[in-house]
């Protein structure tokens, strides 16, 4: 059994110390994961998020039986990982052509082809942040859909909830979300 | 800056903005207006909402990507190759198509000939030398193969921008399937299609080339003087770009590249790289067949994507896939007259025909475990020939105990659950099949001795529709096995619930009724395990569940019947062990003179010295039966002393109880509180017994 599907099974156990340490584990695997597969892979090689945090999945628990509420909570914090590893890369993007030099960091070989232009990109971040304090679950949803990349039926898994809820929610919260990044539009 | 709204208004927010969405848009503002009434600002908001929602089409409906630091670089490249270009030796001229591994041009060949070739550049992110390599070391072999219906890979090399590329015979033909269905072909046609399909592939694999990568989108049907030849495209080729699919990157980049797993065989999902052979192959043609037929495959491609990578693969490796006939029968109405009359048929006739001969033959070169499956494409083409002649097909369904080994291995965690019994249910089934196979040798061999050619035919298709009847069961059995490892207890009654009451179910309805018993569902357990005990009357087990349990519901009449049926069947047994749970259950409620002397008889025949404990638990309650209160006491005290067995002790003692009260010794010893049962346990009928004995004794000391 693995370290992450032994925390997996103590947070199912309740046991939050746990959860706390999860999402470092799943973080720095994710990074180092595309850090690695950037360097290897032949120019012009594009990577899903979704398959990066499969691929998370795959080698931290070995895609083994993993109770389905462990899933939830691995889905979760890969999420999580992913919003701060885009969010982190493109703040200091935005930081280097304010003219702040920074040291090279391992991601800075990788390009981030998000759907949204970077300071877009940390608008719907901080959007993101006011619908999480005022909602938290279509926050989480968002998460799961947008930045680990699950279809509407999976994420409806992970948050127990029913796939016409999911859709729902999600609707509601796209329009919040868009409403919140880009009013004047 | 607009003041954030409070928790109760949001969620007001939202059930207005839900209710509008639902409706169409002209029907949107008179709903708004009695929604939010005078709620002006809630108004705004949802207005607001409503504008966003119409705006934002695509908006967070894709996740990032990651992409390596030159892809802006080429993606800006205007067009990495186009008409006029040359790559070696070739001169591009139009684009054939893009598939999800390369692009493929008509290109000009000059020099050693001039001809027309097509010519596949493979997408960027694989290693160029190891792909040409690869080929290389294939190359020998794939100029040995020589077959009008497979498109010959005449050259590989390297573009300028590094990419490997392979030119191929030029081949202006259309997917396999969508020749068929275009053209309206029925099952008989497509048939012969595939058959020119299976030679093809076993031509290769006499060359010992394996294709790998068998799927309607190499399959290219090209019409000669009107005649459609399907021609094998890419042979080769996914044998040298499949290094990517074997190292440990394996996960990310099957999941960026496949298109269609749906044609994976099991062992390729595997993915351990090591270990493909031509039985690969088989089983894509399977796949191909299966679509041929019924225009969907197995298992749906996007689905599959969908559920990620590790669900993929299980899917692939161990979900069974539904026969064909059956996928067809799933449709609904409209696809399925549509489907039908895609290949000139209707509805009821196209499953019909399906149904059977053709099942097997798909299902065999589908099975998960290779060595299940067609030898080789040939004999898989002529079972598929056996099939349009008439004769019967080799293709058979796979017996009843394999399939059930195999639900028993998917659904282990499950059947723990259950484990004793399933142990019981194999056993019975195999005890069962056994005697079935013999009776099918015996008439084979009858067969034989009658030599008249007429005769023999008559019974081979006796033979058949029995082997079919028996199939038939069989597949209801095992369905109701996977529904009974689901839990689904009701549905997996109603399965069988047609089924005559032959041996081969019985130990079905054990398990239902066991699995009902133990949630407290006395009477649906009676009912199964009467049918156990009339489909196997040979089991003496049914009825050491099935008198407790009429027992216990005061079912006394019926009771009485089943005991009699039981002594009847048993009462000359010479085995102590049958005798002494027999003579219990029977004697949990008084006998007529007859009976009792028949079940002590039994006792004493089958009686040892020194005496059992169960033998005088059984003694003592006749003699009590029979009055001899004293008599009772006297062999139930060792009982009652007996350390051994909990069960018979506490029987015991409640046995010894009524016994005491009825020789009016003061005090009602010990007795054994009735709601003490637990029907959890594997010992559960013992517990009933406890609990019917508890009862009489309980009424006794009123």
């Amino acid at each position: 059994m693995t370290d992450v599907t032994q925390l997996l099974r103590a947070i199912d156990n309740g046991d939050s110390k746990s959860a706390a340490q999860l999402l470092p584990l799943v973080y720095d695997e994710l990074r180092r994961l595309a850090a690695s597969k950037m360097a290897h892979e032949p120019a012009g090689q594009t990577l899903q998020a979704t398959a990066l945090v499969h691929e998370a999945w795959l080698r931290l628990t070995g895609g083994g039986d993993v109770q389905f509420s462990g899933r939830a909570h691995f889905f979760g914090a890969a999420a999580e990982a992913m919003r701060r590893i885009l969010i982190d890369r493109a703040r200091s993007k935005a930081a280097q052509r304010h003219g702040g030099g920074m040291a090279r960091q391992d991601l800075d070989q990788i390009e981030i082809a998000a759907p949204l232009p970077n300071d877009e990109l940390l608008a719907l971040n901080d959007a993101l942040e006011q619908l999480a304090a005022q909602d938290p679950q279509k926050a989480e949803l968002v998460k799961l859909r947008f930045f680990a990349g699950l279809t509407i039926e999976q994420a409806a898994d992970t948050l127990g909830i029913s796939e016409p809820t999911a859709k729902r929610w999600w609707a509601y919260a796209r329009a919040w979300l868009f409403d919140k990044c880009r009013p004047e539009k | 800056m607009k003041s954030e709204p409070d928790a109760a208004s949001a969620s007001r927010e939202e059930s207005v903005f839900n209710g509008a969405l639902a409706l169409p848009p002209e029907q949107r503002a008179a709903f708004m207006d009695s929604a939010c009434g005078a709620d002006a600002p809630l108004r705004a908001r949802v207005d607001a909402l409503l504008r966003a929602y119409g705006q934002s089409n695509g908006f967070l409906e894709s996740s990032p990507r990651l992409t390596g630091p030159a892809a802006t670089e080429i993606s800006t490249m205007p067009g990495t190759e186009g008409p006029g270009d040359l790559i070696g030796p070739y001169k591009i001229r139009e684009k054939l198509g893009e598939g999800g591994c390369g692009i493929v041009y008509v290109a000009e060949q000059s020099e050693p000939v001039r001809r027309r070739v097509a010519l596949k550049v493979i997408k960027l992110g694989m290693d160029t030398r190891t792909v040409i390599a690869r080929f290389e070391a294939e190359r020998q072999a794939l100029a040995m193969m020589d077959h009008p219906n497979i498109a010959k890979v005449l050259d590989a090399g390297t573009t300028a921008n590094g990419r490997p590329y392979f030119v191929m015979e030029l081949v202006r033909g259309i997917k396999i399937t969508d020749y068929c269905d275009q053209h309206n072909l029925g099952t008989e046609e497509r048939i012969r299609l595939f058959i020119s399909v299976c030679h093809a592939v076993q031509h290769a694999h006499q060359k010992g080339i394996i294709h790998r990568d068998i799927k309607p989108s190499n399959i290219l049907v090209t019409l000669h003087d009107s005649v459609p030849v399907p021609k094998v495209i890419d042979f080769g080729i996914a044998k040298a770009t499949e290094g990517r699919l074997t190292n440990q990157t394996v996960y990310t980049q099957l999941y960026e590249f496949i298109g269609t797993p749906a044609y994976i065989s099991p062992e390729q999902a595997e993915m351990s790289g090591l270990d493909i052979d031509t039985r690969s192959d088989i089983y894509s043609l399977g796949v191909l067949l299966y679509e041929l037929l019924t225009g969907k495959t197995p298992f749906n491609s996007q689905e599959l994507i969908d559920a990620g990578l590790d669900a993929m693969r299980r899917t692939i490796r161990e979900k069974e896939p539904v026969a064909p006939s059956t996928c067809l029968s799933l449709m609904v109405d409209a696809d399925l007259t549509a489907t039908a009359k895609r290949r000139r048929s209707e509805a009821p006739r196209l499953v019909h025909l399906i149904k059977g001969d053709l099942d097997w033959i798909v299902m065999k070169a589908m099975e998960k475990d290779r060595t299940r499956r067609f030898e080789t494409a040939n004999a898989l083409a002529a079972d598929l020939h056996r099939f349009l002649t008439n004769e019967p097909v080799e293709a058979r369904p796979p017996n009843n105990l394999y399939r059930l080994r195999k639900m028993i291995r998917r659904n282990r965690t499950t059947f723990a659950a259950i484990s004793g019994i399933v142990a019981a249910l194999i056993l019975g089934l195999g005890v069962s099949l056994n005697l079935y196979f013999k009776e099918k040798d015996a008439l084979r061999r009858t067969v034989q001795v009658e030599e008249e050619k007429r005769k023999e035919v008559e019974a081979r298709l006796e033979m058949e529709r029995k082997d079919r009847q028996f199939a038939e069961i069989g597949q209801k059995l095992w369905q109701a096995g996977v529904l009974m490892s689901q839990d689904r207890m009701a549905d997996a009654e109603n399965m069988i619930q047609d089924v005559p009451l032959i041996p081969q179910v019985a130990a079905l309805y054990n398990v239902i009724g066991v699995v009902y018993a133990r949630n407290g569902k006395l009477d649906a357990a009676i009912t199964n395990y009467i049918k156990a005990a009339t489909a196997q009357p040979t089991n003496e087990f049914f009825f050491d569940y099935l008198l407790p349990l009429l027992a216990q519901q005061h079912r006394y009449d019926e009771f009485s019947q089943w005991r009699r049926t039981a002594l009847d069947r048993f009462a000359q047994t010479s085995d102590p062990a049958l005798a002494e749970r027999l003579a219990l259950s029977c004697l949990l409620l008084p006998a007529s003179d007859e009976e009792t002397r028949r079940i002590i008889t039994m006792l004493d025949t089958t009686a040892s010295t020194p005496p059992r404990p169960a033998a005088e638990l059984a003694g003592g309650l006749a003699e009590y039966r029979q009055g001899q209160f004293k008599r009772a006491a006297a062999r139930l005290e060792p009982v009652v002393d007996n350390q051994q067995n909990t069960n018979a002790q506490n029987q015991a003692r409640l046995i010894l109880a009524m016994a005491k009260a009825k020789l009016a010794q003061p005090g009602r010893p010990d007795t054994v509180k009735q709601n003490e049962v637990f029907l959890h346990g594997p010992d559960w009928n013992e517990q009933m017994i406890t609990a019917v004995l508890a009862r009489e004794a309980e009424n006794i000391g009123r």
